[in-house]
């Protein structure tokens, strides 16, 4: 990232506080480097997620994630050629953004409070449900309890499965593929009965094939898509809020909802999610 | 007596013009007088102290506003605009209940006291709305949120009264809710989640920015104020030593005690100014930290465990999406107060474990990759904002939450055997508006919130109380050393009259 100005005056303050060595001078002079003032970001999205982000042949980045950051860094004053995307895995989500390799990440990244130790998150931009995706001439699973006994297959290293064991009690067999995308290959296959995670990853999958599955439509639970920033950079996280404010109002996110999971029979929230909050 | 050099002794207006000898020549040796210099020396000196008495002037005004804005002004409004969200996630509870009570009008504190909270949180919604509205007046952004607001809560409120009115008329009993009645409230109470309570909450969280970028740039221009003061000060200080040596050379005095005297006081004066500034931004910035944005962290606990607790009617009333509101409920738990647990079971006790072990929070060590700590808004966050002697009162609220927890386990296993009445009975405790458990929790969570907001008066007092004296000591001390530097200056000037 570089930065469009420094804040100079803070920083002459401070040597001029420092040099004449009045006390407490530098408590109270506290701006610190913030994206707001970027003129160029590294943002880091998924690249293997149909629909969210997916990196092409030519390797450029499309999906909503991608078109959600293009907008944001619009509103913080960054031309959509000063944006870098890099695509990462969900396991170096973190990391990546603590060493500072990317500046924002907006990768399917739900917000939750373990995370929030780490990561100072701006949104979320969208509240995705995790929900049941199932053979379109699967007729019998109305509801998620019909699935009790059949298997449900996750992606590595989720526990989406274990959300419907453990956490609405129904007994089913918890398959594990690689990645998701391998979970829809068995599905389409017959290998297992649902794939189950959140609704807007579904979404994607059943954009590129519309008529091979559908869903069970028996939302549950909140997955909270936050940007993630680095820990504590507050202003940004103000600004993107302001920015995915902005983009709801707009109509922004209402065309590119459509635009991306139009195809769809998904039941889309278009009114701005419940921010989590800067500090 | 000294004995001055004979040239000059001669008063400047008698000098002869030299040859070739220009204007800036003419004022060169014009300077070259004693009492020239000694006039150049103490108009610096004199000027230096006025810009003193300026820059402190300009510096303690703007640290008064700065407090006055986040003391008088933005800061409450800014709690304010939180009671949106909490009157409006009241004004669905409240519904819910109604509806779970059908044709008993007893349940717990009864159908009217549950219709007239309803009605008070309307009435606090719109003020609160009206505060939002003042405070963000010019940001066209959240302008259109209030609007928005503004707007769904009208057609909120005709989709409640028309599920209660379809309710009575079908005289639907205690936790068996007409069909289409039902149908009517969870249109209701999902633009409620949707439309109003987001943009509720983000109303509020916009606030704490507004409150936190004033308070940011404030603090910024009275730094900057403040190197200007030990800038001018140092320069008053130099100017009065300097006509302090000039004065010593030149009438061989050993030193001039009136000057020695202005040169402490302006020492006084700019340390003191420096001083007052600095103890009052500290004590504005911990008004802030530990006081309003601790109070409103607080405020927002007990939002989100008004709708959390709402799920409990929602879950009763709705069979068919009683997994959700189960869910749901789980979630808003999970954001008043934060341990890794995947479901009820689990978290009730996860929440034992924080009363039984308070004040140490449980995974606060860091040392469990799986346990990320004691989070949420009561977590570790409200203990880090404890200030001395409140932990009693932290520990209140997470008794009153467990409580709260307790009973939602006995309300859920009523529900799973079937005891639809005993599982209504025991919501419509919790939710009893005198004795319930929830009460209990807003009351403890009232006085911590409290005293924050003590916390947060006293420090803003702190701060005016620092900036006080200055409004006279200011004037009266630059009129002091004023007088000082005549007084010090002019029997030397009267040598040469």
């Amino acid at each position: 990232m570089r930065y469009r100005h420094r804040r100079t005056v803070a920083a002459a303050a401070l040597a001029a506080a420092a040099v004449l060595g009045l006390p407490a001078c530098s408590a109270v002079v506290g701006e610190q480097a913030s994206l707001v003032d970027a003129d160029s970001l590294t943002v880091g999205v998924k690249y293997d997620q149909p629909g969210l982000g997916l990196e092409g042949e030519d390797g450029g980045f499309t999906g909503f994630d991608v078109d959600v950051a293009l907008y944001i860094a619009d509103r913080l004053g960054v031309a959509a050629e000063d944006v870098e995307f890099v695509g990462l895995v969900s396991s170096e989500r973190e990391d990546k953004l603590v060493s500072g390799e990317v500046d924002m990440v907006l990768a399917t990244y739900s917000i939750t409070p373990a995370r929030k130790t780490e990561v100072t998150f701006g949104g979320p931009y969208y509240v995705a449900k995790q929900d049941v995706l199932v053979r379109a001439d699967a007729t019998d699973i109305q509801s998620v309890r019909d699935l009790e006994g059949g298997s449900v297959c996750q992606g590595e290293g989720s526990n989406s499965a274990r959300r419907i064991t453990e956490g609405l009690g129904i007994d089913v067999e918890q398959m594990d593929a690689p990645s998701y995308s391998a979970c829809i290959d068995r599905l389409r296959e017959g290998d297992v009965d649902a794939v189950s995670t959140d609704n807007l990853i579904l979404a994607g999958f059943l954009a590129e094939d519309p008529s091979a599955f559908r869903f069970v439509n028996n939302p549950f639970t909140d997955e909270k898509y936050g940007v993630g920033l680095p820990y504590g950079d507050v202003r940004a996280c103000e600004a993107v809020n302001k920015a995915v404010s902005e983009m709801y109002q707009d109509g922004t996110a209402a065309e590119l909802l459509d635009t991306w999971f139009g195809e769809t029979d998904l039941e889309v929230t278009t009114s701005v999610p419940q921010f989590e909050g800067c500090s | 007596m000294t004995t001055p050099q004979t040239d000059q002794m001669r008063p400047p207006g008698a000098q002869a013009p030299g040859p070739g000898g220009g204007r800036p020549a003419r004022f060169r040796r014009r300077l070259r007088t004693t009492p020239a210099r000694v006039w150049l020396l103490s108009a610096m000196s004199v000027a230096a102290i006025v810009a003193l008495f300026g820059s402190a002037a300009f510096t303690l005004n703007q640290a008064r506003d700065g407090l006055n804005v986040l003391g008088h002004n933005a800061g409450p409004q800014a709690m304010a605009t939180t009671q949106l969200y909490l009157a409006l996630a009241d004004m669905d509870a409240r519904m819910a209940d109604v509806l779970l009570m059908g044709t008993d009008h007893d349940l717990g504190s009864g159908r009217e006291d549950a219709l007239e909270h309803y009605e008070g949180s309307r009435a606090r919604a719109n003020e609160a709305l009206l505060q939002a509205a003042s405070l963000t007046e010019g940001d066209t952004v959240e302008e259109r949120n209030v609007q928005a607001v503004l707007d769904g809560m009208g057609t909120y409120e005709q989709l409640a009264t028309e599920a209660r009115l379809i309710n009575d008329e079908a005289a639907a009993p205690p936790g068996e809710v007409d069909g289409a009645a039902l149908e009517t409230y969870r249109e209701a109470t999902l633009l409620m989640h949707t439309e109003l309570l987001p943009k509720a909450f983000n109303l509020g969280l916009d606030s704490s920015a507004i409150v936190r970028a004033n308070h940011e740039e404030g603090q910024e221009s009275v730094a900057i104020g403040l190197v200007w003061v030990g800038v001018v000060g140092v320069a008053a200080v130099a100017s009065l030593i300097a006509l302090q040596l000039y004065l010593r050379v030149r009438f061989r005095r050993r030193f001039n005690v009136f000057l020695l005297a202005a040169t402490a006081g302006s020492v006084v004066l700019t340390v003191g100014v420096v001083l007052a500034l600095t103890t009052s931004g500290g004590h504005q910035s911990r008004a802030k930290e530990e006081g309003l944005d601790a109070a409103m962290a607080l405020a927002r606990a007990g939002a989100i465990a008004t709708d959390m607790q709402a799920d409990q009617s929602r879950y009763l009333a709705d069979p068919e999406r009683a997994d959700n509101y189960q869910q749901t409920y789980l979630d808003r738990a999970q954001a008043v107060l934060f341990r890794p647990a995947t479901n009820l079971d689990a978290y009730y006790e996860q929440i034992d474990g924080v009363t039984a072990s308070y004040p140490d929070l449980p995974g606060s060590g860091g040392s469990d990759e799986e346990d990320p700590g004691t989070l949420g808004y009561l977590g570790q966050r409200a203990q880090d904002a404890l200030l001395p002697g409140q932990e009693d009162a932290l520990a209140d609220v997470l008794a009153a939450y467990d409580a709260i927890q307790d009973r939602d386990r006995a309300m859920r296993a009523a529900a799973m055997e079937g005891d639809t009445a005993g599982a209504i009975d025991e919501r419509m405790g919790i939710a009893h508006s005198e004795d319930g458990v929830f009460r209990e929790y807003v009351d403890a969570l009232d006085e911590l919130t409290r005293l924050h907001e003590e916390a947060f008066t006293e420090g803003i007092d702190r701060g005016d109380r620092a900036l006080a004296p200055w409004t006279w000591a200011l004037p009266a001390g630059t009129l002091v050393l004023l007088a000082l530097v005549v007084a010090g200056v002019r029997p030397r000037l009267a040598e040469y009259r």
